[in-house]
């Protein structure tokens, strides 16, 4: 199959030469409002999902789940088993994030396979697939446990000073997409047909 | 209970006043949440959150690494000779354990490892704040697995009603009659 290669991330020039005060703000405001997009696929979803519920309740700590999509979401949460032929999926809805973007890989079976790393079907860990910033450990991890790594993913995100060059370092220096992917056409909408007629 | 005889006990009330009694009800109760980093969770009793190890009892006996269904323990050991305590007595050899492992982004915590020691070496811990940057920092060597054993609950009392320990029992048993001596019974033997 042919591919093409995406743009490589990159920051604006205000944002690159912004001096150290204003990169402190932009950390700040990165750092509580992450509209994550929960990429659940199996028990530990159900976890993620009690997380953001009343008793847990994440959006104390700015963590929005309302992302309609990937495309308006900064935090990708994985939680459950990456199969083999999920993985590419995986893959093409973080490319789709706008940067930057953060993946927080909750539970075993996300971070290495868990108790499927011997399955012939299963990825062995989704860090083979997307850079992966927060490790939560459990099978499944408590809902605290995933606030706890939401935690810890803030204050990274607090310490970092975003460049585009350390952007493109996640990526290895290119980003590849299969032609079929780009060029697609959109979906049509759908057009009012006469019932029965 | 019929839809018709539902119908007419509602009745008599508009359904947006019952709405509002409802969220009324609701405004008037204290909200659940949990304020998890600034208050501790009220975790359940045996809870598992990670495995602590006290390498003292540790044999390296290889019961938990064999019987984990993941292959996440991982134990080195050799042996070692002691020298005989008596004279004339034989060399003993034990194992020393030089690594024991266990890998927190394989481990499913079904607490296998936990129930087959046989010397009481591993415990669960109900610690949970171990999420981490990179990955290989989730196979917790021995050092950092003894360090979890300060946060291991004391176990559950007996319940009241139980037999006693078999060590406080043992204390309630006479002593055992002491052995003739050897060279009595070597002559009564003889004769």
């Amino acid at each position: 199959m042919a591919t093409v290669d995406l743009p490589l991330p990159r920051l604006g020039v205000g944002a690159e030469t912004a001096p150290r005060p204003i990169k402190v703000v932009l950390n700040w405001g990165r750092r509580y409002s992450l509209w994550v997009f929960n990429f659940g696929l199996a028990c530990c979803a159900i976890e993620f999902i009690a997380a953001s519920m009343a008793r847990h309740d994440f959006i104390r700590l700015g963590v929005i789940p309302f992302a309609p999509g990937p495309r308006q979401a900064d935090l990708m949460v994985v939680s459950g088993t990456v199969t083999d032929k999920m993985a590419p999926a995986v893959r093409r809805l973080y490319d789709q994030m706008p940067e930057p973007k953060y993946v927080i890989s909750f539970g075993a079976c996300s971070n290495s396979g868990g108790p499927y790393w011997d399955s012939y079907c299963v990825t062995k860990g989704v860090d083979t697939v997307v850079p992966v910033d927060v490790y939560v450990p459990g099978c499944p991890p408590r809902p605290e446990a995933l606030l706890q790594g939401i935690i810890k993913l803030q204050e990274k995100i607090a310490s970092e000073s975003l460049s585009s060059k350390g952007m493109r370092a996640k990526y290895g220096g290119h980003r590849a997409a299969t032609a079929a992917e780009v060029t697609r056409p959109l979906v049509a909408p759908p057009t009012r047909e006469v019932v029965g007629g | 209970m019929t839809e018709a005889a539902k119908g007419s006990r509602a009745a008599g009330i508009p359904g947006l006043v019952r709405g509002l009694a409802a969220t009324a009800r609701t405004l008037a109760r204290p909200t659940h949440t949990s304020e998890y980093p600034d208050a501790p969770p009220s975790l359940p009793p045996r809870s598992r959150g990670v495995i602590a190890l006290l390498a003292e009892n540790c044999t390296s006996c290889m019961l938990c690494a064999r019987e984990c269904p993941d292959w996440c323990i991982y134990i080195d050991s050799h042996k070692e000779t002691v020298p005989a305590t008596t004279p004339g007595g034989r060399d003993r050899q034990r194992n020393v354990l030089d690594r024991f492992a266990i890998d927190f982004s394989l481990c499913m915590y079904c607490g296998i490892c936990v129930e087959v020691c046989p010397f009481d070496a591993l415990f669960w811990s109900p610690e949970f704040e171990y999420a981490e940057l990179d990955i290989r920092e989730l196979l917790h060597e021995r050092d950092r697995l003894g360090q979890w054993m300060a946060t291991v609950p004391p176990p559950p009392a007996l319940d009241e009603r139980s037999a006693d320990p078999a060590e406080v029992s043992a204390l309630g048993k006479p002593a055992r009659a002491p052995r003739a001596p050897r060279q009595a019974a070597a002559e009564e033997g003889q004769a």
